[in-house]
């Protein structure tokens, strides 16, 4: 089961715009008919293929297959255009193996226990996270703040489309009721990276220049190894910790922890530019936030992100309820899905160990045939996301702008934050102050108050790096 | 004469005419009518306004396995979703009205009209069925001192801001508490404060941060039965059977229902006796052991009204949540 599960996960992680959440929405049904175990075990493998294999797209053609892969790329494709796309695609698998494993450990030791954390966090502190998250834009921008600022304030403007997640009131809209169904992010995600790089992989066809095709070694020499092994330890604890926030997943978890790798390790300027910590950094990250994901599903019924909401659907036909009786009344569920977490991680290492050299095999695709081919499945996944027309335009449009952008020396990373966190913060912002009847007290609460030194304390960090690098602010 | 007999002759071939082609429509209204009998002539359609997966598809879904026995022809459930349900109610009201597409219809029906979100009403549809009424229920943390809607509404009269979590602004969970408040008369000490659905509304009750949530009984149920939350009433004329030691508003004293429900519609024009076809059919479906179950397993309150009750049902919600929600001022524009 855990097999099948992960063989469809893959399949569909690495396809931009087939998502997750849609893999295990479609097979649910099919887990109607088997017993709860088995059922959850195909679930949760498709969830963890999906989520690796999104790395994949990210690392060879700098297109995320999933939103959680887009920390990934920050690195991970400058590797592969190095001439280092084997040792960037092993250190993926190895990396989400470790923060796959690792977190179902975690998982199964301390998931009661961080009921607590989860239901500590009310809209203050997913406000102040949320502001703390957009530190990260500084600190991926330094040298070309203002640009990246640009980019940052981009990403949180397209995310106000829509109707407004508070008083329902259409916002920038224009009368037109697809504008006010919101974009869909995925669908920028898609355009900003896959057809921005076509256009410009097309631009330096014609300009005779190729991108080397060497695949480099796949094989991990030890050193290595335990060189990456802090900041993945480090990123999977992040990443989980994260995961267990609802409404927070891998995508933020990503970027948080490659941002807290950046900022502890030593010779930070080589992020961005092919370090493989930072693929590490992203890929033990968000694999760690799915075990994490599980945390409030099982010992609250509440899920954590999208996939574990239909993951509750999954348990409850089975006449059993998600919550803390799960944990008396069924605990061979419970342990089921504990050791089927991290048997699927293990066969993912085996099988993606196994299966790099096929997927790698996409860089020995001429220029002139991959990109029209990654044009095509933009088109085809982005219309596939809610079979609108709309989404295909909204996705071209993104392209457009990337490679504007691109082009202008504009970074694409803060704009994603941007979308990503933007509804967070305003949410968790217009909440508080609902809640505290218009005062500001609940800033001075311990854990906003953490966040909020935090925040401060990042882009001090950010400032005065720059500032000593010379680099223009 | 001449002239005028062969004019003569002209009128009574086109009186002829006028009859054979009025004989040929009047044949094929009886063989519709003959037809009448194999109602439904060909598959069903159901759209569903909502998206795939949710409560509203899980319930069409399942009536429709059941009921393509019952009515003996195949059914299919589309899902055109957008706009607070009014792309799909819109879809049901415009399609022909030969019983063959069924509407979904939900609470929205006759609600977003009055809130600003579409033109489509009650008006534009006509009702085959009522199947499933979910009640609001008001829940609180198990660890606050708040034991009755007695207690919340005294705390509200005292002068606290009772904060209420729910799916939203302008959703049927906001709409219920806020009309269980202007009855009681507190309206001006409740707060609704909108999540982005029931989970994370509860969440923050159980973290502390707000004090009570209005959401669906089943929508709470994980958490009453663990203990964590405590349910102070249900907005129904008879307790629910998933929530039995839970009071209704009624009998606390306060005369106010409301809630979530759903049922079938077709086109305005659709004749009677296929209306009457699709009632009994689906009634059929509604009663069979199969679609009992699915919905006490899912928590789904079963509810039934016939054709005419449904329909005025509908109406009178419609002219109640336009008072609600007027006085709400959440009107868009």
């Amino acid at each position: 089961m855990i097999f099948v599960g992960l063989a469809v996960g893959l399949v569909v992680g690495a396809l931009p715009g087939l998502t997750a959440t849609m893999a295990v929405a479609v097979l649910l049904p099919f887990t109607f008919a088997l017993e709860p175990v088995p059922g959850m075990m195909l679930l949760v493998g498709v969830y963890g293929g999906a989520l690796y294999a999104g790395s994949i797209p990210a690392i060879l053609i700098n297109t995320p297959g999933t939103p959680s892969a887009a920390a990934t790329l920050i690195d991970g494709h400058p590797m592969a255009r190095r001439g280092e796309a084997g040792q960037a695609l092993s250190i993926s698998v190895v990396a989400s193996a470790v923060g796959g494993m690792l977190g179902a450990v975690m998982l199964a030791l301390f998931a009661p226990r961080l009921a607590d954390f989860a239901l500590s966090f009310g809209p203050a502190e997913y406000f102040m996270l949320a502001v703390f998250a957009l530190t990260i834009i500084a600190s991926l921008s330094e040298g070309m703040l203002v640009k990246g600022l640009i980019s940052g304030f981009l990403g949180l403007g397209i995310a106000t489309i829509g109707v407004d997640p508070i008083q329902a009131y259409p916002r920038f809209s224009f009368g037109n009721p697809q504008l006010g169904a919101g974009i869909e992010f995925i669908a920028v995600l898609i355009g900003l990276f896959g057809v921005a790089e076509a256009l410009t992989q097309f631009e330096r066809l014609r300009g005779g220049a190729s991108m080397g095709t060497t695949l480099g070694s796949f094989r991990l020499d030890l050193g290595r190894l335990r060189r990456l092994l802090p900041t993945t330890l480090g990123s999977t604890l992040l990443g989980f910790f994260v995961g267990v926030l609802p409404g927070t997943g891998g995508d933020i978890g990503s970027f948080v922890a490659y941002n807290e790798a950046r900022r502890f390790a030593r010779g930070e300027k080589k992020f961005g530019r092919g370090d493989p910590r930072g693929v590490a950094a992203a890929e033990s990250a968000n694999n760690a936030s799915t075990a994490g994901a599980l945390v409030p599903m099982l010992t609250l019924g509440i899920p954590g992100d999208s996939v574990s909401a239909i993951l509750i659907g999954a348990i409850t036909v089975h006449g059993l309820r998600p919550g803390p009786q799960l944990f008396t009344g069924s605990p061979d569920l419970v342990y089921g899905i504990f050791i089927g977490f991290f048997l699927a991680y293990a066969i993912l290492l085996v099988l993606g160990l196994a299966g790099i050299r096929l997927w790698a095999q996409m860089m020995r695709v001429p220029t002139r045939f991959l990109w029209p081919t990654v044009l095509v499945l933009s088109v085809v996944g982005s219309y596939a996301l809610r079979t609108s027309a709309f989404d295909v335009f909204v996705m071209l449009l993104a392209g457009v702008l990337g490679y504007f952008m691109l082009k202008g020396g504009y970074p694409l990373a803060p704009l994603v934050i941007g979308i990503i966190v933007g509804p967070i913060a305003e949410t968790g912002f217009r909440r508080a102050m609902i809640i505290s009847g218009g005062s500001y007290e609940w800033l001075l609460q311990p854990i906003p108050l953490v966040l909020l030194a935090l925040t401060v304390a990042s882009l001090a960090l950010s400032l005065l790096r720059s500032r000593r690098s010379g680099g223009d602010v | 004469m001449n002239g005028e007999a062969r004019n003569g002759g002209v009128l009574r071939l086109c009186a002829l005419c006028c009859a054979m082609v009025l004989g040929a429509v009047l044949a094929a209204c009886g063989g519709g009518g003959g037809a009448e009998e194999e109602f439904p002539s060909k598959q069903i359609e159901i759209i569903v306004p909502w998206d795939p997966g949710g409560g509203t598809d899980q319930t069409a879904r399942q009536l429709a396995s059941v009921a393509e026995e019952t009515c003996g022809t195949n059914i299919i459930v589309s899902n055109q979703t957008g706009s607070t349900g009014a792309v799909g109610f819109q879809a049901a009201a415009n399609a022909e009205p030969d019983g063959h597409t069924i509407g979904l219809a939900t609470v929205e029906i006759s609600m977003i009209n009055h809130l600003g979100v579409a033109e489509v009403t009650p008006e534009d549809v006509r009702g085959v069925m009522q199947y499933n009424f979910d009640p609001a229920a008001i829940s609180v943390g198990a660890d606050t001192d708040y034991r009755s809607i007695d207690d919340l509404i005294s705390a509200a009269e005292s002068g606290q801001n009772i904060r209420v979590g729910t799916s939203g602004t302008g959703s049927i969970w906001h709409v219920a508490f806020a009309g269980m408040a202007q009855k009681a008369g507190v309206a001006e000490n409740m707060t609704n404060v909108p999540f982005d659905g029931a989970a994370p509304a509860i969440q923050a009750v159980l973290g502390g941060q707000i004090e009570a949530t209005s959401a669906s009984g089943a929508e709470v149920r994980p958490q009453v039965e663990s203990g964590d939350l405590r349910p102070l009433a249900v907005m129904a004329d008879e307790r629910l059977d998933i929530l039995p030691d839970t009071p209704t508003l009624k009998e606390e004293g306060i005369d106010w229902t409301t809630g979530a429900w759903r049922g079938l519609v077709v086109p305005n024009d659709t004749p009677d006796d296929r209306v009457e076809t699709l009632n009994r059919c689906f009634k059929e479906a509604y009663d069979s052991e199969q679609f009992r179950q699915f919905m006490e397993q899912n928590g789904f309150g079963m509810q039934y009204k016939p054709a005419d009750e449904f329909e005025a049902f509908m109406d009178e919600e419609y002219e109640r949540f336009g008072r609600i929600i007027e006085s709400l001022d959440i009107r868009q524009q």
